[in-house]
């Protein structure tokens, strides 16, 4: 387990605080025109490209070998700049070790336009010379999926394209390699089919999947393309959350952990070529047809969360229903948006619900510690079979007022939690004064780029410090606030204004 | 021993004290129950602010808030009223808003984090448990009956005729207004009963709030001085009528002038001229007084008569000369409503199409105040009864009231606070009189039997008032209609007042709630999906929400200070597509809103509001647009087969029904509100295409298309589109020429 220590805070200097960030993203300058060195060759390279969501997933497993007579470490992923914005929950491990846990990536930083942006993947322990290694590197590709056609009629079959090329971009050659392309369905009215790159029929076709290769490319440089373009149905609605604001606020007091989201939500799907049809939809409605808008939005709630509410910029949106949690199993909260979001549609919103904090938030070793430890959700959201992609999260964890020594850990397991390496994950530590504060409650504010729903089930652990003192703050703020309050009146009633003499 | 125990508790300063904290418990009770039960909206919907006016004075504060005072009292709006824009600053009642954004700031000192919004939705219930408190001193100071005020203060806690403006979420003027009205006069009451220079002022004070937060303003600006001009009149100068109205008049003038909208208005409007009549008469009568101190009676009699009409002959004089000449103002619209009934429907349809501007009907009385309307005459004549100067006041406010409430529904709220004042002090009088009154002393009773033997009913002194019998009968009746009328409240509060009207509720078969949310369907779906200066045309009631939910520019609102941008909307509705077209190019319109009532049959429709359309628009273009038109031969309003010609090439109708068809089997199109079969096409639109329509069917936005690429227009575009041979016939006709105005 790592901890980065985000900052001591001290009792009575908040602004001390808000200086002291701990994480920035760790971004290497590289030289313009920089090739990575080529000491590493892929001796074999499986791409599989999951297309099933409206996100693109994609998990490369690559036997790698160092042709270098020296050890070496820094293993080079090349992504083309447009792409590389997109890239999220990046992550590479040991595939014969999962359980080892992740390696340390670094970004690099633009150099030229048009040139390659590269994670650096550092290897726990170098590489010797003719020894082999087996990397999975997983990741995600937010809105690299395009409508085709961009308008369609209201009831029509939505189709998407995905471009990319047959030969897996990497920094090194690689002697034999294959993508294996899953669709959410049979219906792929169009895929490009390759000449000359393999004998016999490319892609091969097996259900829902297709599979181009595998090819032989130890003779093909470093960055050789070969353009491919599948377009297949997709008749749901490719949710995008352009932003979420996600509060986690923590009440010692009220033993309460109070959850609120807001959601600034799109969907990138096919527009609609006429006007929304009132009628059309009722009728389709009524049908249950597969539709490219969002018609409801299932969200999951822990086991316990009471008091939901579902609002937007106007007021309470009456179409929710909660389905509150039986036993241990999970709540359902049902979000139906005033109208349908069709493609190119916007709605934005806010939910929230509460829940008791005992579940979440325990004592450091031993009853008297002034310590505490808080687990919880790092983000939520619906669960919806189509997939959401977030462009950018920002999660805000509400401690107590006086809380310091804020430090805090992302989960890990055995496989990737949809989340970027740590270092990735740019955390502040400030002040938000509220409810009568005197110093105002710290806070913890995670920004994370380029999420999916697959971290949903990543879990937050927050360890501060929190002493009695510091509970016992505001009533006597409070109390002191009043004593003032009755001395002066009683002063004032004391002096005599009147202007004649008594 | 229990009693004596009792006694130390009630008698004596103990008592005193005693009696002191009870009262203010009590009063503490009563304001909670007039803020709880105005909370009826807030529980069984949610906080949001109510109907049409409160949405643009929740915008106006929230742009307050963001913006700071002065950037608010400059506020050009160029979001409404497109293409003009509004002086918004400089054309409305701040008070209001103003006193939201302070208890906003005061909070947020306290760091306490409240929305804006819910400051505004529960402002109205605050201000009505201060009315309270405030009706408690206003009466106190008319009866020396310790109860009166407790039970005035409860009757404006609860009556309807003042919760029906002040349930949570109505955000309108009234809310504070009517605090204010009541506290103003309190004050007056103090000022003439003590003649001092503080409590007139602190009326003026007070009167400038009134002025800076609501039009109803006037109504004091009139009654102080009617009731000192009355005084004078009774032959009851004194120096504490003169010192306290002064002191107002002079003060609370000048106060009123800071508002940039009254501004010279208490000095150049007829509305105020009788303020200033009185101020200069009190002067000529505290003149005199002085000079009959130094004056033979004789010589000042023929003084007297001589100034009298001097000042009387140039006063009129002047005020003709100044009221041909301009620079008085002539009586407004809506001033001369108030006396003639019918004024408006000929003269001004749009302060007529207003719903409360209409006559009260009689019932209404009831409705709004329950059995506080026959005791109030009780009231007045025991005001008579006494006549003091504030009794004086009570009479004139009643009768001065009591029209206005006939006249306007909307007046019953300046009746409201006297009916309760009167009722109060009837009311206290009958129980003084049978619950405290004791029988006669064997004292007393010895004496009148000496003194008058031949009086039978003096000799049992145990009859009429202060027998048991008596006694309980008609304090069990009058508690019986007490709490005939805390029921009657609540009933009313609940069932009349307590609707949003922006939110619809009905009740499913099972007896659940069932929420219509169209408005704010179609709202929102406007905010988040058109650009950020799309503008939108609509009848003017939907402006202010269009303007509050959906954040765009609109055409017309409720604010309906131009009565031609009004009638442009209004010809643009009921003229052919042909006409229409140009006018909303003109215009810059990008959507058009209709409210449409017709799949469930909600009422409150443009359709039903259209003849109002027609009516406005036709005293612009009497030429264009003819109310006769819209009706049938038999002179009937229909939709069906049977509508005229002009009806169904109106773009109101066509919006309306267009596509609605095909909702229903052939031919079996209903209209709910209007319970008729419609035609079996639906009506075809050219040269708008429907954007979105809301689940239920009550809103319908449409796109106002561009400009045909081809050059064609949109009639012949679309004939093309959906494969229709071009007709021979119009060609021969000649292509149609637009009119464009």
């Amino acid at each position: 387990m790592r901890f980065f220590t985000a900052t001591v805070l001290g009792l009575l200097a908040p602004s001390l605080c808000a200086a002291t960030n701990l994480t920035t993203p760790n971004r290497l300058d590289l030289p313009s025109g920089f090739k990575p060195p080529q000491v590493f060759k892929n001796t074999n390279l499986v791409r599989n490209t999951n297309l099933e969501k409206s996100y693109v997933r994609e998990t490369i497993n690559v036997v790698v070998e160092n042709v270098d007579k020296q050890p070496q470490n820094d293993y080079y992923i090349p992504f083309s700049a447009e792409v590389f914005d997109r890239v999220g929950a990046f992550e590479v491990r040991d595939k014969k070790a999962p359980e080892k846990g992740r390696f340390d990536v670094d970004y690099t930083e633009a150099v030229s336009s048009g040139g390659n942006q590269y994670f650096v993947v550092h290897l726990p322990e170098p590489l010797a010379p003719k020894s082999q290694i087996t990397l999975g590197i997983s990741y995600s590709v937010l809105s690299s999926l395009s409508p085709l056609p961009a308008t369609i009629q209201q009831a029509d079959k939505q189709y998407l394209t995905y471009s990319f090329s047959a030969y897996t971009p990497s920094a090194y050659t690689t002697d034999t390699q294959k993508t294996k392309l899953k669709f959410p369905s049979t219906n792929v009215p169009d895929y490009t089919t390759t000449d000359g790159l393999k004998s016999g029929s490319d892609p091969e076709r097996k259900g829902a999947t297709y599979t181009y290769g595998p090819y032989d490319t130890a003779k093909v440089a470093p960055g050789t393309e070969h353009p491919i373009t599948v377009r297949y149905e997709f008749t749901k609605p490719v949710i995008t959350v352009n932003l979420l604001e996600r509060d986690l606020e923590v009440s010692h007091w009220g033993g309460n952990l109070a959850t609120e989201e807001r959601y600034w939500l799109r969907n990138n799907g096919s527009q609609l070529t006429n006007q929304f049809s009132r009628v059309d939809w009722t009728y389709s409605n009524y049908q249950k047809a597969p539709t490219s808008a969002v018609r409801e939005l299932t969200y999951p709630l822990l086991p316990g969360s009471v008091d939901p509410y579902f609002i937007d910029d106007i007021g309470n949106v009456s179409t929710s229903r909660y389905r509150p949690s039986v036993g241990k199993s999970a709540g359902n909260l049902e979000l139906k948006p005033r109208y349908p979001i069709f493609g190119g549609w916007n709605y934005s919103f806010r939910i929230g619900w509460n829940n008791d904090l005992a579940s979440f938030l325990r004592r450091a070793a031993g009853v008297d510690s002034d310590s505490y430890v808080l687990k919880v959700p790092l983000i939520e959201g619906p669960k919806m079979a189509e997939g959401i992609q977030y462009e950018r999260v920002i999660v805000r964890v509400v401690l107590p007022e006086g809380a310091h020594n804020v430090r805090f850990e992302v989960l890990e397991g055995s496989h990737s939690n949809g989340l970027p390496v740590a270092e990735h994950i740019h955390a502040q530590v400030s002040s938000l004064k509220t409810y009568m504060d005197t110093l105002g409650r710290t806070t913890l504010t995670l920004e994370v780029d380029s999420l999916t729903d697959e971290a949903r089930d990543s879990k937050l652990v927050v360890t501060y410090d929190h002493s009695m003192i510091d509970a016992l703050r505001k009533p006597f703020t409070i109390f002191a606030g009043l004593l003032t309050v009755f001395v002066a009146a009683w002063g004032i009633g004391k002096i005599d204004v009147s202007i004649k003499k008594r | 021993m229990a009693p004596s125990s009792l006694d130390v508790v009630l008698k004596g300063s103990s008592g005193r004290n005693t009696r002191g904290l009870l009262r203010v418990i009590i009063l503490c009770t009563i304001a909670a129950a007039a803020v709880s039960s105005r909370l009826f909206s807030v529980i069984r919907f949610e906080s949001i602010i109510h109907e049409f006016d409160p949405w643009f004075n929740f915008r106006a504060t929230k742009y307050l808030v963001e913006n700071g005072f002065y950037s608010f009292w400059d506020w050009f709006d160029d979001r409404t009223w497109h293409p003009l824009g509004r002086v918004t600053g400089g054309t409305l009642y701040p008070g209001l808003m103003v006193t939201s954004g302070v208890i906003y700031h005061i909070l947020r000192l306290l760091t306490i984090p409240v929305d804006i919004r819910n400051i505004c939705v529960l402002l109205a219930p605050g201000f009505s448990g201060l009315t309270a408190l405030a009706m408690y001193l206003l009466t106190s100071e008319m009866s020396d009956s310790p109860s009166a005020g407790l039970l005035a203060a409860a009757f404006m806690g609860i009556t309807p005729g003042y919760i029906s403006r002040s349930v949570a979420g109505s955000y309108d003027n009234e809310a504070i207004a009517i605090f204010l009205l009541v506290f103003t006069f309190y004050l007056w009451i103090k000022a003439v009963k003590n003649g001092s220079i503080m409590w007139g002022a602190l009326t003026a004070l007070f009167y400038g709030y009134m002025v800076s937060a609501w039009g109803g303003y006037v109504f004091i600006t009139n009654l102080i001085p009617l009731h000192v001009f009355v005084l004078l009149c009774m032959g009851r100068y004194s120096t504490r009528v003169y010192i306290s109205y002064t002191t107002w008049y002079a003060l609370g003038t000048l106060g009123s002038m800071q508002i940039p909208f009254v501004g010279f208005l208490p000095i150049r409007n007829s509305d105020h001229m009788s303020a200033l009549g009185v101020f200069g008469l009190i002067q000529l009568v505290a003149f005199a007084e002085f000079i009959r101190g130094y004056l033979p009676g004789k010589q000042f009699q023929k003084l007297l008569t001589s100034m009298v009409l001097l000042t009387f002959g140039l006063g009129f004089g002047g005020l003709v000369l100044l009221s041909v000449s301009g620079v008085i103002a002539p009586w407004s619209g809506r001033f001369y409503s108030l006396w003639d009934t019918g004024y408006a429907k000929i003269h001004i349809p749009i302060i007529a199409s207003v719903s409360e501007h209409q006559p009260t009907a009689w019932p209404a009385f009831f409705f709004d105040l329950n059995f506080l309307i026959w005791l109030f005459p009780a009231g007045v004549f025991m005001c008579f009864q006494k006549l003091k100067d504030e009794h004086v006041f009570v009479v004139i406010y009643s009768v001065l009231a009591s029209y206005f409430a006939g006249v306007m529904v909307r007046l019953m709220l300046t009746l409201t606070p006297i009916v309760c004042v009167a009722a109060a002090l009837a009311l206290s009088c009958i129980l003084d009189n049978f619950l405290v009154a004791s029988t006669p002393s064997t004292e007393t009773k010895a004496k009148a039997t000496t003194e008058d033997k031949s009086l039978r009913s003096a000799r049992n002194p145990v009859v009429g008032i202060y027998s048991w019998f008596s006694k309980s009968v008609v304090v069990a009746s009058v508690t019986l209609y007490l709490l005939m009328f805390v029921a009657h409240c609540t009933w009313v509060t609940s069932n009349a007042y307590s609707s949003p009207s922006v939110v619809l509720a009905s009740k499913l078969p099972d007896g659940s709630q069932f929420i219509i949310d169209d408005y704010r369907e179609a709202y929102y779906w406007l905010r988040q999906n058109t650009p950020d200066n799309a503008k939108i045309m609509s009848w003017w009631d939907y402006g202010y929400q269009i303007g509050g939910m959906a954040d765009r520019p609109t055409l017309v609102d409720n604010n309906t200070w131009n009565n031609t941008h009004i009638a442009t909307v209004g010809k643009a509705m009921s003229s052919r597509e042909e006409v229409s077209y140009p006018i909303l190019r003109q215009h810059d319109v990008d959507y058009v809103l209709v409210v449409f009532g017709g799949l469930l049959g909600y009422s409150g429709d443009d359709l039903n509001k259209f003849l109002w359309m027609v009516r406005i628009a036709e005293g612009i273009w009497p030429d264009e647009v003819k109310e006769r038109d819209f009706f049938t031969a038999r002179g009937e309003y229909r939709v069906d087969e049977e509508a005229t010609p002009a009806m169904k090439n109106s773009l109101m109708y066509k919006m309306s029904y267009h596509n609605y068809q095909s909702l229903f089997p052939a031919g079996q199109a209903m209209d709910r509100v209007r319970g008729t079969r419609l035609p079996k096409e639906s009506p075809q639109l050219n040269t708008l295409e429907e954007a979105f329509t809301s689940e239920n069917w009550i809103v319908r936005l449409y796109k106002v298309k561009d400009l045909d690429n081809l050059g064609r227009d949109h009639s012949n575009a679309v004939a093309f589109d959906k494969g229709l041979k071009r007709k021979r016939a119009t060609k021969r006709k000649g292509p149609r020429v637009l009119r464009t105005e």
